[in-house]
């Protein structure tokens, strides 16, 4: 059959209904009048004709559904707050729900952005299965001299470098690579070349490879930046490629510029802190790879045992994805489940809501149904009219999840690969898909609710007259719902009660030095800039004397690394009196180079022996100052005074004794322990230090204080860039994560108990509607008004008492995601849990008692005579 | 309606309206008299039946409508056979006709036997 006459036909039902209705008038009458002339009898059901031949036009289902709809669209428009409530509390669930997906999708699913990514790797140096490390220049030596099971391999240190742009002095991240690492990646350059192995041998000329964002913002455009030179750390690094626009990242690492690394024969394993990346061959797998560098391990270990005898450290490769998203999974992980928590709580409360709305309108459905709309059309009518509402509130989730795409960076600024989250096709599908669940999910509770017997309308359709009390069935649905909302709720409410524990038990950490008044200025060195070691000792004397004498400082310091969170370097040390068995590792602690006036400045007390003083010198025996959480770690029940050790596994140097303990400061972050080894600055003859921070205590401010240091510095050196750190923002930097975990958690905690109150009082409220003759009844009979309160609230806190009890279970499994993020509070915490609980239980009487007074003051006069 | 007239056989309505309509353009009144008075009034088209089947032949493509003036002088939507709706009609009467003389054949074979 030819379908165009049909569609044709059809449209013209669709859209002409009103011509196509005159028509058939003005024929029927027609009709009519001849048969009037021919004698005939005219026909008396014309109406009945009518409808057979709209019948007979086909479109009849799709102008009901329109019929439907519209009838829809306005009921909801007449209970307008009804739909915003559940427009924006489905669309919120959907919305965030959409975000995470994508974040988590991007993020952890995807591939990362390079050619045959699967066959990327980093390879680590592997002390214990749980302990993973960077590598050394010597392993890094090795395995570009011997490896067979990698097509390309190259390192990568990631550094920050004071860098002289368009803009002037700046600091900028920075990833020092080695030409095989852009091989091993096989990214290619928008402009100008990569590095090349022959920049990467000792004294070749310092070439970088910058990125298309930094070139058009510092070097006068992407196209005209090949070519340019740009001091980096005061080193003249000729720019011979820009990247392609979007590449900020490359493995794992963010960072605008790539200068060359040039690796120098090592005198010793250490120092770590490479990282390897490498692109495994053709033709070999993983475990290929990792033979052929656990065989690398064994050839370099004879060779350099003397200062590095971890024989069990193993070269080990892992896939470049999990190495770089490892540590996203719990962070996505702890957001999706609380996500999911307020998406479903969403689901349960818009159903809820939607349940005691039809119980409100029975009766306008029992009317249609005695009118004679049959059990399939008012559920149609039911139907249509959740799925417009949860349509409507996809609609708006989808919105939502764009915009709360760009607040992920905010939330999480720490997640790797976020430069790579954007909308896709994926996160519409998830919406559309979570639309159509909960689009089930929220129609299907009206329906049961109307059609299991109990209420009016059933009463209606079962053609019998309507019966008090409500169907079992029905009942037990309604129940189950605000149940859930409770088990879900109560999850997210312990969760941010812990993560809200650790973070102010991690306030409440001493950070072991009076942050007011103290600032610091990070200066780097160029290398290459003062011709001698002692004269950049000299430089750094000068600067601090100097710092010292500045308006309004009090006292003035070098430190190597700062507290807290970043410690710096990570020294290996052997105790002469306890040395480590043979073949195992070395103690590790935090280890910075310090003047004595860091303690000063800093406030960390003395405790015990001597600071350094100027005799400390490199020609001197090697001294350190140990923290007491050191002390207190390696000789629990002695004075470490006079202790010796050899520090960074080299035996055959002097070894280094313990002259001081000094007060705690956390190194390792305020979580971590206060393990700390100073070193005195310029005591190390073979290296010099580069970058230190001048830290001063200073009475008159920060601006006034900075002004003072930077014209101080200027003085000495004007090419210097510093970069200004004050430590009370230092300080409370290292609590932004735990507070942003606090804060959005806390945020989702208090969306789900609010959807919990709402869900329990819009509940609460339909049993009293539904029970109303019941408990006039009871009044008649002499139930006092208050047993009524309390029969009502009773029964809100059986149902929210069983859902808090489900709730507590499964907050067991919360631990998995939360425990990384606790500090000094378990999972288990059972003060949180029963808080949470009570807070819940509390909110849940307050929801209820409402409904309950309203059961109270029921006339029964009126109820009786209503009926 | 007259209940001493037969009602159409069912399925037959599409072939006799077709079969009308070939033989010139009409009014649904005029193909419902010309049934009845080609049936010689054993037939007859009821209303109801008449213009919801014309409805779905216009969706089949079969037959066109068209408001025209009629011969005295009134507006009536008048009815014409496409090309298609003509294909159809031979199709229609061939397939009756082959079915009708085989329902007679076996029919006199039932009686043939009775006498036998």
């Amino acid at each position: 059959m030819n379908p165009i006459p049909d569609l044709i036909e059809r449209c013209k039902a669709l859209f002409f209904r009103d011509r196509l209705e005159r028509e058939l008038e003005e024929e029927l009458r027609h009709h009519r009048v001849l048969d009037e002339a021919a004698g005939i009898p005219p026909l008396q059901h014309t109406e009945q004709v009518k409808e057979e031949v709209r019948d007979a036009r086909g479109v009849r289902p799709l102008e009901e559904l329109i019929a439907d709809t519209r009838y829809a669209l306005r009921a909801l428009r007449r209970s307008a707050g009804f739909t915003l409530t559940v427009v924006a509390t489905l669309g919120l669930g959907i919305g965030a729900a959409t975000a995470v997906f994508i974040v988590g999708n991007r993020i952890l699913l995807a591939g990362l952005p390079y050619p045959d990514p699967e066959r990327l790797v980093r390879i680590y140096q592997q002390y214990t299965p749980t302990s993973w490390g960077t590598i050394s220049v010597v392993d890094i030596l090795a395995i570009r001299d011997q490896q067979r099971s990698f097509a390309a391999f190259g390192a990568l240190r990631p550094a920050g470098v004071s860098i002289v742009g368009s803009r002037g002095p700046e600091r900028v991240g920075a990833g020092r690579v080695t030409s095989g690492f852009f091989k091993a990646l096989r990214v290619a350059p928008r402009y100008g070349r990569l590095i090349e192995p022959a920049d990467d041998v000792a004294g070749a000329p310092r070439v970088v490879v910058v990125s298309y964002g930094f070139a058009e913002r510092a070097l006068g455009g992407a196209a005209a930046a090949v070519g340019k030179v740009v001091p980096i750390d005061g080193v003249s690094h000729e720019v011979v490629g820009v990247l392609e626009p979007g590449r900020d990242e490359l493995a794992g690492i963010r960072a605008p510029i790539w200068p060359v690394l040039q690796l120098a024969t090592p005198s010793r394993r250490g120092p770590f802190g490479y990282r390897g990346i490498a692109r495994i061959a053709a033709g070999a797998t993983l475990g290929d790879a990792a033979r052929d560098l656990a065989g690398i391990s064994e050839r370099i270990f004879p060779l350099w045992a003397s200062g590095f005898q971890d024989s069990n450290a193993r070269l080990a490769p892992v896939p470049l994805r999990q190495a770089i998203v490892g540590y996203a999974n719990g962070q996505i992980g702890l957001f999706a489940g609380a996500v999911a928590l307020v998406l479903l709580l969403a689901v349960a409360n818009v159903a809820t809501l939607v349940l005691v709305r039809t119980s409100a309108r029975e009766h306008e459905l029992s009317v249609r149904a005695a009118l004679g709309a049959g059990r399939r059309r008012l559920a149609r009518l039911v139907v249509t009219e959740c799925i417009m509402l949860v349509g409507l509130a996809g609609i708006a989730g989808l919105g939502l999840a764009v915009f709360a795409l760009q607040a992920v960076g905010l939330v999480a600024p720490g997640l790797p690969r976020l430069a790579e989250v954007a909308f896709d096709a994926s996160g519409l599908g998830f919406a559309a898909a979570a639309t159509l669940a909960a689009g089930v999910l929220v129609s299907v509770v009206p329906l049961v609710s109307l059609f299991t017997g109990g209420s009016s309308l059933s009463a209606t359709l079962a053609g019998s007259p309507a019966r008090a009390g409500s169907g079992r069935r029905a009942g037990a649905l309604r129940g189950a719902l605000v149940v859930s909302e409770f088990a879900l709720a109560l999850p997210l409410l312990i969760g941010a009660g812990l993560l809200l524990n650790s973070f102010l038990r991690l306030q409440r950490v001493d950070p072991g030095f009076d942050p007011s008044g103290v600032y610091g200025l990070a200066v780097s060195l160029p290398a290459g800039r003062y011709a001698t070691p002692a004269d950049v000792k000299t430089f750094w004397r000068r600067v601090e004397a100097r710092a010292a004498e500045a308006d309004g400082v009090t006292a003035a310091g070098l430190a190597g690394s700062l507290p807290p969170d970043t410690f710096g370097d990570v020294n290996n040390f052997d105790l002469l009196d306890k040395p480590v068995p043979a073949g195992t590792a070395q103690h590790l602690a935090p280890w910075s180079p310090v003047s004595p006036g860091f303690f000063a400045a800093m406030g960390i007390p003395l405790l015990d022996g001597r600071l350094f003083t100027p005799g400390d010198s490199a020609t001197a025996p090697p001294v350190v100052v140990v923290s007491r959480a050191w002390a207190a770690t390696y000789y629990p029940n002695e004075s470490p005074l006079g202790k010796q050790m050899y520090s960074g596994g080299c035996t055959s140097c002097p070894p280094t004794t313990v002259i001081g303990v000094v007060g705690d400061v956390p190194y390792r972050g305020l979580a971590g322990e206060a393990d700390a080894v100073y070193s005195p600055v310029g005591a190390d003859s073979q290296d010099v230090d580069l970058s230190l921070n001048l830290v001063v205590r200073s009475r008159i401010g920060a601006a006034a204080t900075f002004h003072a240091l930077r014209s101080a510095l200027g003085a000495l050196d004007p090419q210097v860039a510093p970069v200004e750190v004050v430590m009370s923002e230092r300080l409370r930097a290292a609590l932004g994560d735990p507070r942003r975990w606090t804060v959005v958690v806390g945020a989702f905690a208090a969306a789900g108990v609010l959807l919990a109150a709402l869900g329990i009082f819009g509940l609460m409220s339909y049993v009293v509607r539904q029970r109303r003759r019941e408990l006039g009844v009871r009044l008649t009979l002499g139930a006092a008004p208050s047993s009524l309160t309390r029969l009502v609230v009773g029964r809100g806190l059986r149902y929210a008492g069983f859902g808090s009890a489900i709730g507590v279970a499964l907050s067991a499994f919360e631990s998995r995601w939360l425990g990384s993020l606790l500090f000094g509070v378990r999972a288990a915490d059972p003060a949180t849990i029963a808080l949470a609980v009570a807070v819940v239980m509390a909110i849940a009487v307050l929801s209820c008692s409402i409904p309950g007074f309203r059961a109270a003051r029921i006339k029964p006069v009126e109820v009786l005579t209503a009926e | 309606m007259a209940a001493d007239r037969n009602d159409l056989l069912p399925g037959t309505l599409e072939l006799l309206v077709l079969k009308a309509l070939s033989l010139e353009p009409m009014h649904g009144w005029g193909i419902g008299q010309r049934i009845d008075q080609l049936s010689k009034d054993v037939f007859r088209v009821a209303q109801g039946s008449l213009y919801p089947g014309l409805q779905r032949m216009l969706r089949k493509g079969w037959i066109r409508a068209e408001w025209r003036t009629s011969a005295n002088n009134r507006r009536a939507r008048y009815y014409s056979l496409t090309r298609a709706g003509r294909r159809q009609l031979e199709t229609e009467a061939s397939d009756w006709r082959r079915a009708s003389e085989t329902i007679n054949a076996i029919l006199r074979v039932r009686l043939a036997q009775g006498d036998a």
